[in-house]
């Protein structure tokens, strides 16, 4: 191996790295509410955002939208300190394209979460998957399509069997309607691995 | 550092790495029922299978067995197995031609038990052994030994272990079922990294 193929696959190892603490940096923004942190890790260029059942939204306006107005309530008070959302960021396979620009990853996550439901406080488990994509500008990785899709949402006291979805959450005024959210028990396989086998390369 | 040592040093980041990938893969492929493809990750010259108390499955042929009960087998949708792979401690060796592994392994489940559907938690342990063959890298032994399997409602302080589900086809019984509370953890594959031992 000449030096340019060393540096080429050290350049890899570091670009994965560094998109496996994006994804985890996102988790931690999110569990302590950091919305306007979470949107600086977005590229201007950003293509989409879609979470759970809220539907697509376009460009870095729709991931503004989202996590500032939507999530973060920005023009609302406050949360109340017992409101959580806890989302472990786990499992990452990331692949870097050849050209080291962009690349995609599969994580999944775990949320411990709790929040007002109706009128009263609830604590809630949920599992989720991301399929996202990843672009390198000036150097540095960033989101440029972020997914998750649900798996379940169900209070701690009924679990999924008994209650996998606590309810829907569309938003109006979206891009598009969500793009395969089908929960607990139709959730198998509905986001495509962007991997290929890595022995039968299917 | 001369070129040759620095080009040993990246390989062996790149083999954690990819081990890493294998084992999540394993995970992803798992949870959504796609056994063959989880066949297909263990080498040819596969040491042995052993999950939970389901008993040993030696060889590749061994490995197909344990699972081939389940390819293709027609799942219902709220039957499910999702399967936290995590934290990993993967210890290549100096030749760069094997591997070990340890990871965590939090679970959800639903699975069919006495006629009705029940919702599980379960917890284990892997401790995985990998080999390298023409550049890539397979499982070689997997073993995935259980702490505790208990009901969603009642928790494993309650209700450790739901059943034993030993595989009458096993090649062996299995060498390290002892859950919850019995303390009982499967010997760690690599050296503490300060003192050595």
């Amino acid at each position: 191996m000449n030096i340019e193929e060393l540096e080429k696959q050290v350049q890899l190892a570091e670009d994965i790295q560094e998109i496996e603490h994006l994804q985890r940096t996102y988790g931690y923004y999110f569990d302590n509410n950091m919305w306007a942190e979470i949107l600086d890790l977005f590229s201007d260029n950003a293509e989409s955002v879609e979470i759970a059942d809220h539907g697509v939204l376009y460009g870095k306006k729709g991931v503004e939208r989202i996590y500032m107005d939507v999530i973060g309530g920005r023009n609302r008070p406050p949360r109340d300190s017992w409101v959580q959302f806890i989302v472990m960021q786990i499992g990452g396979v990331v692949d870097v394209a050849p050209d080291g620009k962009t690349a995609e990853g599969r994580f999944q996550t775990w949320l411990f979460e709790a929040k007002p439901y109706g009128a009263y406080p609830r604590a809630e488990y949920l599992h989720g998957y991301y399929e996202n994509k990843y672009v390198k500008e000036n150097g540095k990785w960033k989101f440029s399509k972020l997914h998750w899709n649900n798996t379940f949402c169900s209070p701690v006291e009924d679990g999924w069997l008994n209650l996998p979805l606590m309810g829907w959450m569309p938003l109006p005024g979206v891009d598009e309607p969500p793009s395969a959210f089908h929960p607990y028990p139709y959730h198998r396989g509905n986001v495509p691995y962007h991997f290929k086998h890595p022995v039968t390369g299917k | 550092m001369n070129l040759a040592e620095l080009e040993k040093q990246v390989t062996r980041l790149e083999d954690i790495q990819e081990i890493e990938n294998l084992q999540r893969m394993y995970g992803y492929y798992f949870d959504i029922g796609r056994y063959q493809e989880v066949i297909d990750l263990f080498s040819e010259n596969t040491e042995s299978v052993e999950i939970t108390d389901h008993g040993v499955f030696r060889g590749k042929e061994g490995v197909n067995r344990m699972y081939a009960g389940m390819v293709g087998m027609k799942r219902p949708g709220w039957m499910f197995f999702e399967v936290i792979q995590s934290q990993g401690v993967i210890e290549v060796a100096p030749d760069g031609k094997t591997a070990t592994g340890r990871w965590y392994t939090p679970a959800f489940e639903c699975r069919p038990f006495g006629g009705t559907k029940k919702q599980t938690w379960e917890f284990g342990v892997y401790s995985n052994e990998y080999v390298k063959e023409n550049g890539r890298w397979y499982f070689k032994k997997l073993h995935w030994n259980l702490i505790y399997w208990t009901s969603y409602e009642r928790g494993f302080l309650k209700v450790p272990k739901l059943s034993d589900t030993p595989f009458p086809h096993a090649d062996a019984p299995a060498t390290a079922y002892h859950p919850y509370p019995s303390g009982y953890h499967v010997p760690f594959p690599f050296k503490h990294p300060v003192t050595g031992q």
